[in-house]
C-alpha cells in the first residue's frame, strides 16, 4: 500500500518535472543549446505566483494564465537578445553562457527579496483526497490535471498546427526548414519563449507544496536535465515519459531506501543512461 | 616572432613581480590585504589547475568541487577525528581526490562536448550527496570545524605556529607558483601537445595513435592533483568546511569561470581571470561600495538605498560572476587576455 501510495504521488510530481523537461527538451531541439538558466526561469515562475497570490490573491494554479505570457516574452527577449548571438559557437559557450544567465537571475532576485525561505499557504496546501484507500495530495492532483491539459495544448500545437510543425522542422533540420522558406530565426524566438513559459509553469504549479527561495532553481536544473537525457534530449514524448520516471523513483526511492539517497539515484540512473544508452529512450526521433 | 629583447624583458619583469609578491607580507601587515592576496593565489591555482583540463584538453569539467572536496575533507576529518597532522593527512585527501579522478575519468570520458559536462556535474553532485549523507565520517551538513592548528615543527624547530597569516599568504603563494610552474611545463611537453591535439580534434588525435582514454585521465589526474592541493589550503586557512562551501555545484562553476574569464588554454589567463574577479567579488562582498557611497553622502545611511546597499549587496557577490561571464562569452570569445592581445595587435597594425 505504502508503495502503491508513493508510486501515485510519484506519477502526480513527475507531470510537473515533465513539464520543465520538455521545455529544456523543446529549447534543445530547436536551437541545440542546453539552457543551464532553465531552473532559474522556473524560479521566477515561482516568485511571480507567489507575489500575485501574496499582492493580489491571485489563486496559484489561475495565475498559470499570467506566467504563461510573462515567461513567454521574458524568454523571447533572452533568445533574442543573448542566446540568439551564440548559436553557432561552441557548446561549452553556450552552457557557460546560460550558467551566467542563471546566476545572474537567481543574484538579481536575491538582491530584490533577499535569500529568505518564502512559503506560500493556501486554504488547500496541506489538503488531501481520499480515492481508493490512497491519499493525494490535493494541490499535487490538481497541478497533474493543468500539466496533463497543458502537455495535450502543446502536443497539439506541435503535431497540428503549421507554426507548431514548422518548430518541428528546425529542430530537425535547421539548414532544410530555411531553404523551406521558414523563418528560423522566429522558430528560436518561439521556441525559448515556449520553453520559458513552460518552466515558469512548472514553477507556479509547484509553489503551492514547495518552498520559494532564489536558489532553488539549481536542483531543478539538474533534475531537467536528468529527465531530458532519460528520455532523449530533443524528444517531447521522452521528457514526459522522463519526468514520470525521475518522479516516482524519487518517491518509490525514498519510500524504499531512504529520501537522504533518492537524489544519489537519480543521479546514479543519470550516469547509467548516459553510459549504456546516451541517446535516451526516444533519442531516434527528434520530437 | 618576439624579439630576444623582448623576451628578456619579459623575464625580469616576471621575477620583478615575483620579488614584490615575496617581499609584500614584509611591508603590508593590514591582515585583510595579505587575505585577498591569499584568495588571489588560490583562485590562480584552482584556474590553473582547471586549465590542464579544460583549456588544454578541452574537456569542460563543471564538476571540480569533487577535488576541491576530497582535498579539503581528507585532511579536516583526518586531523579531528584521528588526530592525524595535516602534513600527512593532506597527502590522504590528495589521494582520494586522484582515486575519485580516475573513477570519474573512467565513467565521463566515454562522453563528449555536452554530455560530459552533464556527466562531471551528476558524479560531482553524488560526491556532495554523498558526503552529506554519511555525518558519521564526516560530520553531514554540520561539516568539520578544526579550533586550533598543530604547529608546523621540522625534527623539534617550530618553523611556524601559524598564529598570523604571514605563513598562509607564502604557502599559498608556493602553491599557486607550482600550479603554474606545473602548467608550464605540461604546456611545453609531448603530453601537453597530446592534450592540445585532443582539445583540437579528438577524432584526428586518436587516428594519430594518441590514447584518448589514457590522456584525458593523465589531464584530469593533474589538473585534480592540483585542485585538491587547493583544497587541502582552504581547509587549513579556514579550518571550517562544509558541503556547501567545498563541494557546491556553484564552486565548480567559479572555478571554471576564473580560467574562462581570464582566456583558457594560456598560462596568464587564469591569473588575469583570478585579478579581475577576485577584487571585484570582495568589494562587493565587504561591502565596500555600500561604506564609499554611505561616507561620500551620496548616500544616506538611514535612507532606503542606503540600507539596501548594506545589508543586500554583499549577499550578491556571484552576481558579478554571472555578467562578467555573458559579457565576455559575448564580446571577448577569447577571455579578457585574448581580448587586450587583439587590441594590442589592432593597435599596431593601424
Amino acid at each position: 500500500m505504502v508503495l502503491v501510495q508513493a508510486l501515485v504521488s510519484g506519477i502526480l510530481i513527475g507531470g510537473v518535472y515533465a513539464l520543465i523537461g520538455i521545455g529544456l527538451t523543446i529549447i534543445f531541439g530547436v536551437m541545440r543549446v542546453i539552457n543551464f538558466a532553465h531552473g532559474e526561469l522556473m524560479m521566477i515562475g515561482m516568485y511571480l505566483t507567489y507575489f500575485l497570490f501574496t499582492l493580489l490573491h491571485v489563486d496559484p494554479f489561475v495565475s498559470v494564465l499570467i506566467t504563461i505570457p510573462i515567461m513567454f516574452a521574458f524568454g523571447a527577449f533572452l533568445q533574442k537578445t543573448v542566446i540568439n548571438r551564440i548559436l553557432g559557437s561552441l557548446p561549452q559557450n553556450q552552457i557557460l553562457l546560460t550558467i551566467g544567465l542563471g546566476l545572474i537571475m537567481s543574484n538579481t532576485v536575491m538582491l530584490a527579496f533577499t535569500s529568505d525561505y518564502k512559503i506560500l499557504t493556501t486554504s488547500y496546501s496541506s489538503s488531501s483526497l481520499h480515492i481508493a484507500g490512497i491519499s493525494v495530495s490535493q494541490p499535487l492532483a490538481v497541478s497533474f490535471a493543468i500539466t496533463v491539459a497543458i502537455t495535450a495544448a502543446l502536443y497539439w500545437f506541435l503535431m497540428k498546427t503549421d507554426t507548431g510543425q514548422a518548430i518541428r522542422a528546425t529542430a530537425q533540420d535547421r539548414e532544410a526548414a530555411q531553404l523551406m522558406g521558414i523563418n528560423v530565426r522566429r522558430m528560436s524566438i518561439l521556441a525559448f519563449g515556449i520553453g520559458a513559459s513552460l518552466a515558469g509553469t512548472a514553477g507556479a504549479l509547484i509553489s503551492p507544496t514547495y518552498y520559494v527561495f532564489p536558489q532553488v532553481g539549481s536542483a531543478f536544473t539538474l533534475k531537467a536535465f536528468v529527465i531530458t537525457v532519460l528520455g532523449g534530449m530533443g524528444s517531447v514524448v521522452g521528457a514526459t515519459l522522463g519526468g514520470i520516471i525521475i518522479g516516482v523513483v524519487e518517491s518509490v526511492g525514498a519510500v524504499t531506501i531512504s529520501s537522504d539517497w533518492k537524489d544519489v539515484l537519480v543521479f546514479a540512473i543519470f550516469l547509467v543512461v548516459l553510459l549504456v544508452k546516451p541517446s535516451g529512450l526516444m533519442g531516434k526521433s527528434r520530437m | 616572432m618576439k624579439s630576444r629583447a623582448a623576451s628578456a624583458a619579459g623575464t625580469v619583469l616576471l621575477l620583478a613581480a615575483l620579488a614584490v609578491l615575496v617581499a609584500f607580507p614584509a611591508f603590508v601587515s593590514n591582515p585583510y590585504a595579505l587575505h585577498i592576496m591569499i584568495l588571489l593565489f588560490l583562485a590562480t591555482g584552482q584556474g590553473e589547475a582547471w586549465n590542464i583540463i579544460g583549456g588544454y584538453t578541452g574537456q569542460y569539467s563543471v564538476g571540480h568541487a569533487a577535488y576541491f572536496g576530497a582535498g579539503a575533507y581528507g585532511t579536516l576529518v583526518l586531523l579531528q577525528k584521528w588526530n592525524i597532522a595535516p602534513w600527512y593527512g593532506a597527502w590522504a585527501g590528495v589521494a582520494v581526490a586522484l582515486l575519485l579522478s580516475l573513477l570519474i575519468g573512467t565513467i565521463c570520458f566515454r562522453l563528449r562536448g555536452p554530455y560530459f559536462v552533464l556527466a562531471s556535474i551528476a558524479v560531482a553532485e553524488i560526491v556532495r550527496l554523498t558526503v552529506l549523507n554519511v555525518p558519521s565520517v564526516t560530520n553531514g551538513a554540520e561539516g568539520v570545524l578544526i579550533s586550533d592548528l598543530p604547529p608546523f615543527t621540522i625534527g623539534g624547530w617550530v618553523v611556524t605556529d601559524f598564529s598570523t597569516k604571514v605563513p598562509f599568504y607564502y604557502i599559498a603563494l608556493a602553491l599557486a607558483i607550482v600550479t603554474v610552474l606545473a602548467t608550464w611545463a605540461v604546456q611545453n611537453s609531448k603530453l601537453g601537445y597530446y592534450f592540445q591535439a585532443i582539445r583540437e580534434d579528438q577524432d584526428a588525435a586518436h587516428s594519430l595513435g594518441i590514447s584518448l582514454n589514457f590522456y584525458k585521465n593523465a589531464a584530469l589526474l593533474i589538473s585534480a592533483f592540483f585542485t585538491a592541493l587547493a583544497g587541502v589550503f582552504y581547509a587549513l586557512y579556514v579550518r571550517f568546511i562544509d558541503p556547501t562551501t567545498v563541494l557546491p555545484l556553484d564552486l565548480s562553476v567559479q572555478i571554471v569561470l576564473i580560467a574562462i574569464i581570464g582566456g583558457i588554454g594560456t598560462i596568464y589567463g587564469p591569473m588575469i581571470g583570478a585579478l579581475v574577479l577576485i577584487p571585484l567579488s570582495e568589494v562587493l562582498r565587504s561591502n565596500v561600495i555600500a561604506d564609499l557611497l554611505i561616507k561620500s553622502g551620496l548616500v544616506g545611511v538611514d535612507s532606503g538605498l542606503g540600507i539596501f546597499l548594506k545589508g543586500r549587496l554583499a549577499q550578491a557577490h556571484v552576481l558579478i560572476y554571472g555578467i562578467l561571464v555573458v559579457v565576455v562569452i559575448l564580446f571577448m570569445p577569447q577571455g579578457v587576455l585574448g581580448f587586450v592581445r587583439k587590441l594590442a595587435s589592432r593597435k599596431e597594425q593601424g
